[in-house]
């Protein structure tokens, strides 16, 4: 066929049968108006600076620039945090009712002389003064001091993964448009999870703190509130979206509400459930290490003692040993939840 | 054993469902009810269970009219059969069909999963019967075949002993030989409990071979009524088309005029 017998077959199309273009006027708009929002934004939130700083940091690096803020300020830090702490060392004399026959396992006590400058009240000269101190060393003291605490810290996160499960399981039922008995009910429950999820634990903690005194309770209790706002979220939209199919068939003979949920809908979740609650621990893990920093237990209280003292060797131990325990944990949830599924 | 009365059902949209449809179906009737998709059979089967309440009109089931107040104590001697199978598919095998007997089991050993030894017996004798093996207990309902689940579908409808089982296609996503076993288990086991069978199908062939009675239904209607002898190729033409061969009559609405291409 020929171009010209081809033409011929070509039907002009009929008015309706365009495609437009996918850009306008009015999408020019919406870029100009996002660069102008992220140039606005990204002043007030020192961006600019920051680019600056980062710049000037690398080109010290390269040996351009003659002196880095930033460099300055990261190597006052890794030269305090190297190496990290690993054993303790701590004066017989204040230890109360040290017991010499009963040494903890593996440590050692050690004569060490101090020397103190001391002013002469006779000559009201300052001088030397060397004296012998005993010491009690455990090499791996302070490793085995930050275990405890980390697991005193995994204790929370696990208590506070529980309360939420055990808040959001009955809040979740609630909250779902299919299985709620009222609309009051159900917004009333969607409060609630809104509430809980809205408030950061670490404020919830400062207040339970006040209310019930230093320790691991406060913490618990804010790390369960906030995630049973999450699970309870993350619960009720699951049940919500679960194939119905299953369901229609046990409503079908009238098994009732809660049967129907546990048999038709609970085996469909179940694996999404428990992705959920393993972030959850993993998130209160993390969020647990914190919290301490209120004064709401675990190794947040520990941590924020050494660095506020400067002892950055041993705030570096707690660091390696939050990452530790982060990774051990994601590791046995990940096995589990292959089990699991 | 259960009886329709003039009953059609209207959906809030305004369109119907069904029109006056009436009828009387004897305990221990095989009755399939045939027709087109959308004629209205699915709505049919469920005003029987209350999970359509019909708009204007009566269902009775022995005698007792079918309402709101009754329809969660009739459900339990009403059985389904679905065409999906809706089973939970995570579930085992087992579980799923102890699970048919959930009306009559106490909440806590619903929750727990305790069922009683008689529950787990009969559970036993059904799997059996549907034609699976002990090995099939413990599989996940999941990872059967169609036919298979189907089979557990079944099972899991005679837990309760239902005195009517509700069909709704049970055959639709299975292939033509898996579909004639499906239909004589339902039948055979259907017979041997005195169940009365009400079974929405969309085989012309399948429905003479095994109804008692077959009930054609179009646009809401009951349009035939009689015994699969009675049931011939030009009645199945007017079921399916509208009209007879003999006396064409008019599309309700014209279709465009592309080859391949029709209105579902």
């Amino acid at each position: 066929m020929t171009n010209q017998q081809l033409e011929k077959l070509a039907v002009p199309l009929p008015r309706q049968w365009t495609l437009p273009s996918p850009y306008n006027a009015k999408h020019l708009l919406w870029v100009i108006a996002i660069l102008a929002l992220l140039l606005l934004t990204g002043k007030r939130t020192e961006m600019d600076k920051m680019v600056a700083m980062t710049s000037q940091a690398v080109s010290h690096l390269l040996g351009f620039e003659s002196d880095s803020q930033v460099v300055r300020g990261f190597k006052r830090v890794a030269n305090g945090m190297w190496p990290p702490v690993v054993s303790t060392q701590e004066e017989v004399s204040r230890i109360s009712q040290f017991d010499r026959t009963d040494l903890p396992f593996g440590s050692e006590i050690v004569q060490q002389e101090i020397t103190t400058q001391r002013m002469n009240l006779e000559t009201l000269q300052m001088e030397k003064v060397v004296s012998s101190e005993e010491f009690l060393v455990r090499p791996f003291g302070y490793v085995w001091d930050v275990f405890i605490k980390m697991v005193e810290t995994l204790e929370i996160a696990l208590w506070g993964t529980l309360i939420a499960v055990a808040l959001s399981l009955p809040l979740a039922y609630f909250a779902t448009a299919n299985y709620s008995p009222n609309r009051y009910v159900y917004t009333f429950s969607r409060g609630l999870i809104s509430l809980f999820r809205s408030t950061p634990e670490l404020i919830v903690a400062l207040f339970l703190v006040l209310a019930y005194g230093f320790g691991p309770i406060a913490g618990v209790l804010a790390l369960g509130l906030h995630a049973a706002g999450f699970l309870g979220k993350f619960y009720a939209e699951d049940i919500e979206n679960a194939d119905t199919k299953p369901q229609e068939a046990f409503e079908a003979i009238g098994s009732g509400k809660l049967k129907t949920l546990w048999y038709g809908v609970m085996p469909q979740v179940f694996p999404q459930y428990i992705a959920y609650t393993a972030y959850i621990l993993d998130r209160n893990l993390r969020m647990a290490t914190v919290i301490g920093l209120v004064g709401a237990g675990g190794i947040g209280q520990e941590l924020k003692g050494r660095f506020d003292l400067f002892q950055y060797g041993h705030v570096m131990t707690i660091l390696i040993a939050i990452f530790l325990f982060v990774f051990a944990l994601d590791q046995l949830s990940a096995r589990i939840r292959a089990k699991l599924i | 054993m259960i009886r329709f009365e003039m009953i059609s059902k209207t959906w809030a949209d305004g369109s119907k469902a069904l029109s006056d449809v009436s009828l009387n179906i004897p305990k221990g009737q095989f009755c399939v009810i045939l027709g087109p998709s959308g004629a209205g059979k699915s709505s049919l089967l469920r005003t029987v269970n209350g999970l359509v309440l019909p708009s204007r009109g009566q269902v009775f089931m022995d005698s007792v009219e079918i309402n709101e107040s009754v329809r969660q104590q009739m459900r339990k001697r009403v059985a389904m059969v679905h065409q999906h199978f809706n089973l939970s598919p995570r579930l085992s095998v087992a579980t799923n069909v102890l699970a048919g007997a959930l009306p009559e089991v106490t909440l806590l050993r619903a929750l727990t999963g305790w069922f009683s030894p008689q529950d787990r017996q009969r559970a036993c004798e059904l799997v059996q019967r549907v034609g699976l093996l002990p090995e099939h207990l413990q599989r996940r309902a999941g990872d059967l075949s169609g036919g298979q689940q189907q089979r557990v579908g079944i099972a899991r409808a005679f837990m309760l002993n239902p005195e009517v089982v509700l069909a709704d296609e049970p055959v639709a996503s299975l292939d033509p030989k898996i579909s004639a076993d499906i239909l004589s288990l339902i039948r055979e086991t259907a017979r041997e409990h005195g169940t009365t069978v009400l079974c929405s199908l969309h085989q012309v062939e399948l429905a003479r071979e095994f109804a008692d009675r077959i009930v054609g239904m179009r646009e809401g209607r009951v349009v035939f009524d009689g015994s699969p002898e009675e049931f011939t190729h030009e009645q199945a033409r007017v079921l399916y088309h509208g009209y007879n061969k003999e006396e064409p009559a008019k599309p309700r609405f014209s279709e465009p005029e592309i080859s391949g291409l029709r209105y579902a």
